[in-house]
C-alpha cells in the first residue's frame, strides 16, 4: 500500500506513541498531540496502538492512492473526503489505487492522525518512528512531509487487518458500518481539563490559585508542539526562591518570570526551570492536544489518586476494544 | 525483581506500614500539598564518601519523592546543587537501571533530583511490589533500593576530553569576554581549559550538558541580543554557565569557542556524548587541527 502526498498542509509528521527511553540524554518524547486518536486510528485497521501515524495539522491537505488501500482516521482537524463523498473517521476504508483524497476542513480541533493497514513503513530511530522536528531525525527523513512525499504501509499486516480488507475490499470506496466511538471514550465537557497540583503549587498566592481554577484561560497565539501559552488573569509568586531545574513532561503546566502559564506538550523539553502549578491528567492529554488558538479552557482539580485511576480504566477501556475487535474479526 | 537486588532481603512489613501513612496522606488531594516523607536513611560511617553523604542528609533527613503525573515520580535528593549530590544520584541511578521494576521506563537524574518513569499498567500488575497504587508501589520499591544501596550508592561518572578551538572566528565573542574581565585572550582559554568540569544534567536540547565548575572569574552576562543561529558546536559562557550547544539554534551565550565533536548523534548508540556524572576536559586545539578533525567526521 502507497500513497503520495498532493499537498502537505500546514505541518505534517509520521508520528507514534513517543521516544521514552532517551529522556536523560535531553531527546523530548515527541509522539502524537492527540495520542488518542492516534490509538483509534491504528485500532480501527486491525494495527497495534504503536504504529506510525501521520499526524496532519489542520487540513488543506491530500494524498493520491498509488495502491489500494486501507486505512483509517481520526481526530477534529480535518474530514477526508474523495470529491463529494465525505468518508466517516473511525473506522476502517477502503480506497482504491488512483484516487484522490482531499483533507477539508473541520472546525473542531486541529489534529488528524491517518493509519494504514500493517502501520506506515518508517525506519525507528532510538526506539521510536516519531520525528524529532528540534533535531532533524525519526519520522520521514527527520522532517514534515512534502508535496511529491510517497509513503509505503509495511507489508505484513496482522490477522485483524488481513480480515478487515477482505471484508472491505471492492471496487470502489467502501467502509465498514460500525466505528470507534472516540466521543463515548472522551468526557462530554471537553473544556474542562482535569488537573493535579503541580510540585510548587504552594509557591503561587491564594488569589492565583483561586483564578486558575475559576478563570478561562484562553490559548495564545504562540503555540505549538513544544507547548502552549495560557493567557488568562497573572498567576502571582509568594516564593521567589529559584527553582533547580528537574524533569518536567508534557502536561506539565509551568509559571515563567513574567506570570504566564505554559502547557508542556508532546515535543516539550525534558527539563525545566520554571516553577510546576499544575499536571494535566494524562487522560485529558488528548483533549489538550486539539486546542487552538482562541480556545477557552478551565482547570479542574483532582487528585493524584483520581487520575490514576482514570488512566487505568481509560487503558482498560482501550484495551478492552481490541479484544473485541478481535472477537468480532478474527 | 525485588529478589534481583544482590544481598537485598525481601522489605520489612514495618518499614512499608511506615512509608504507607505518608503516601495514604499524599492522595489527600489538597491544595499546598503534602509530600510524603519518608524514614531517615541509615548512615554507614566507614567509607569516606558516606561521610559527605552525612553530612549532605544532616540539614534534610529525609528523601522525599513526589508524583510527577501518573506515569512518573521524582526523588529529591536534596535543596542545593553540589558535587556530593551528583555522585549519589548518578550512583542511585546506575542501581535502578540495573534493577529496574517491573514497567520501569527511563530515569532522568537532574542537579538535586531523579525522575522515575514508568507503564502505570505494568506497575498495577505487579505483586512484586507493595501497595495499592501505583505511586505507592514505585515509592516503596525507589525507597527500598535506596535503603539498600546506601553504603555503595556513590558514583563518579567517565572522564571525556573535548578538543575546543578557541579561535576568534569561531569563538567570536573571546575579545568581548577578555576584555569584560580585564584579560588576555589567551588568560580566558587558560581559565576555561584547565578546569573539569561536572555534567550535572542533560537537557534544554537533546545533548545539551549543564556544566558545573567554570572559574567565576569568567562569569559573564548573555548577550543583548541573541543571534539567529549559532553553530553546533559552539562553546559558550552565558552567566556563571558554560556549555556547548548540541544543534544550530538562535541563542544568546557569549561564544568563545567551537569543538568539532558531535554532541548529539541520533545515529550513536548513545546518542548524547555526555550523560550526567561524567566529567569534562576542554582541550584547545589550532584552528588546522580543528579543521581536520571537522574534516574527519
Amino acid at each position: 500500500m502507497k500513497i503520495r502526498i498532493l499537498k502537505p498542509g500546514l505541518l505534517s509528521t509520521i508520528q507514534d506513541m513517543g521516544r521514552r527511553h532517551y529522556l536523560s540524554q535531553g531527546v523530548p518524547l515527541s509522539g502524537a498531540m492527540d495520542s488518542l486518536s492516534a490509538r483509534i486510528a491504528n485500532k480501527a485497521v486491525g494495527n497495534t496502538d504503536d504504529q506510525a501515524v501521520i499526524e496532519f495539522t489542520y487540513a488543506d491537505a491530500g494524498f493520491r492512492a498509488e495502491t489500494d488501500l486501507l486505512i483509517a482516521y481520526a481526530g477534529d482537524g480535518m474530514r477526508l473526503q474523495c470529491a463529494a463523498q465525505i468518508l466517516p473517521p473511525e473506522r476502517p476504508v477502503f480506497i482504491p489505487a488512483g484516487t484522490v483524497i482531499q483533507l477539508i476542513h473541520s472546525s473542531i480541533g486541529v489534529h488528524t492522525y491517518l493509519s494504514i493497514a500493517g502501520g506506515w513503513e518508517i525506519p525507528e530511530v532510538l526506539g521510536s518512528r516519531s520525528t524529532c522536528l528540534a533535531a532533524s531525525f525519526g519520522g520521514f527523513k527527520g522532517r514534515s512531509l512534502h508535496a511529491g512525499d510517497i509513503l509505503s504501509g509495511i507489508g505484513q499486516l496482522s490477522a485483524i487487518s488481513a480480515s478487515l480488507l477482505r471484508i472491505l475490499k471492492n471496487e470502489q470506496i467502501n467502509f465498514a458500518k460500525w466505528s470507534i466511538p472516540r466521543q463515548l471514550i472522551l468526557p462530554a465537557n471537553r473544556k474542562v481539563i482535569r488537573v493535579t497540583p503541580g510540585t510548587e503549587a504552594d509557591w503561587f498566592n491564594s488569589q492565583s490559585i483561586v483564578d486558575f481554577f475559576l478563570a478561562p484561560y484562553i490559548l495564545g497565539r504562540n503555540s505549538n508542539r513544544m507547548g502552549f501559552r495560557l493567557e488568562g488573569p497573572e498567576i502571582v509568586r509568594t516564593k521567589n526562591d529559584e527553582l533547580i531545574s528537574t524533569a518536567v513532561t508534557p502536561g506539565t503546566i509551568q509559571v515563567t518570570g513574567s506570570g504566564q502559564m505554559i502547557l508542556l506538550m508532546a515535543d516539550g523539553q525534558t527539563t525545566g526551570g520554571y516553577p510546576r502549578i499544575a499536571q494535566v491528567a494524562s487522560v485529558d492529554l488528548p483533549l489538550c492536544g486539539q486546542l487552538k488558538p482562541g480556545d477557552t479552557v478551565y482547570f479542574k482539580e483532582i487528585s493524584q489518586r483520581e487520575a490514576e485511576v482514570l488512566y487505568l480504566k481509560r487503558e482498560d477501556e482501550l484495551s478492552k476494544l481490541t479484544t473485541a475487535l478481535k472477537s468480532i474479526f478474527l | 525483581m525485588f529478589h534481583s537486588v544482590p544481598g537485598v532481603p525481601r522489605a520489612k512489613t514495618e518499614r512499608f506500614a511506615c512509608n504507607n501513612t505518608g503516601i495514604g496522606l499524599h492522595f489527600g488531594s489538597i491544595w499546598g500539598y503534602f509530600r510524603p516523607l519518608f524514614c531517615a536513611p541509615k548512615m554507614v560511617n566507614s567509607d569516606k564518601k558516606m561521610v559527605a553523604m552525612k553530612t549532605l542528609f544532616k540539614s534534610d533527613p529525609k528523601l522525599p519523592i513526589y508524583s510527577l503525573s501518573e506515569q512518573a515520580v521524582t526523588i529529591e535528593f536534596g535543596g542545593e546543587i553540589s558535587q556530593d549530590i551528583l555522585e549519589v544520584i548518578t550512583g542511585f541511578d546506575r542501581s535502578l537501571n540495573q534493577y529496574p521494576f517491573p514497567g520501569f521506563i527511563a530515569s532522568v537524574p537532574a542537579y538535586t533530583t531523579l525522575s522515575v518513569f514508568f507503564d502505570p499498567v505494568r506497575v498495577i500488575q505487579s505483586d512484586e511490589m507493595p501497595g495499592a497504587a501505583c505511586f505507592e508501589k514505585v515509592s516503596a520499591y525507589l525507597s527500598q533500593l535506596h535503603e539498600k544501596l546506601e553504603n555503595t550508592t556513590v558514583a563518579t561518572g567517565n572522564i571525556v576530553t573535548i578538543p575546543v578551538c578557541y579561535d576568534a572566528e569561531l569563538g567570536p565573542d573571546i575579545a568581548e569576554v577578555a576584555k569584560i574581565h580585564k584579560l588576555t585572550v589567551d588568560a580566558v582559554i587558560q581559565l576555561h581549559s584547565t578546569t573539569e568540569y561536572s555534567v550535572h544534567m542533560i537537557g534544554f536540547l537533546p545533548g545539551f550538558a549543564y556544566l558545573g565548575g567554570m572559574s567565576e572569574s569568567l562569569a559573564t552576562p548573555r548577550k543583548g541580543t541573541p543571534r539567529n543561529a549559532v553553530p553546533a558546536g559552539s562553546v559558550g559562557i552565558a552567566g556563571k554557565q558554560t556549555g556547548i550547544y548540541p544543534l544550530q539554534t538562535p541563542g544568546g551565550w557569549q561564544l568563545i569557542g567551537q569543538t568539532p565533536v558531535k554532541l548529539f548523534d541520533a545515529n550513536r548508540v548513545q546518542p548524547s556524548l555526555l550523560k550526567a556524572g561524567d566529567r569534562v576536559i576542554f582541550k584547545p586545539i589550532s584552528r588546522l587541527e580543528f579543521d581536520h578533525l571537522v574534516a574527519a567526521e
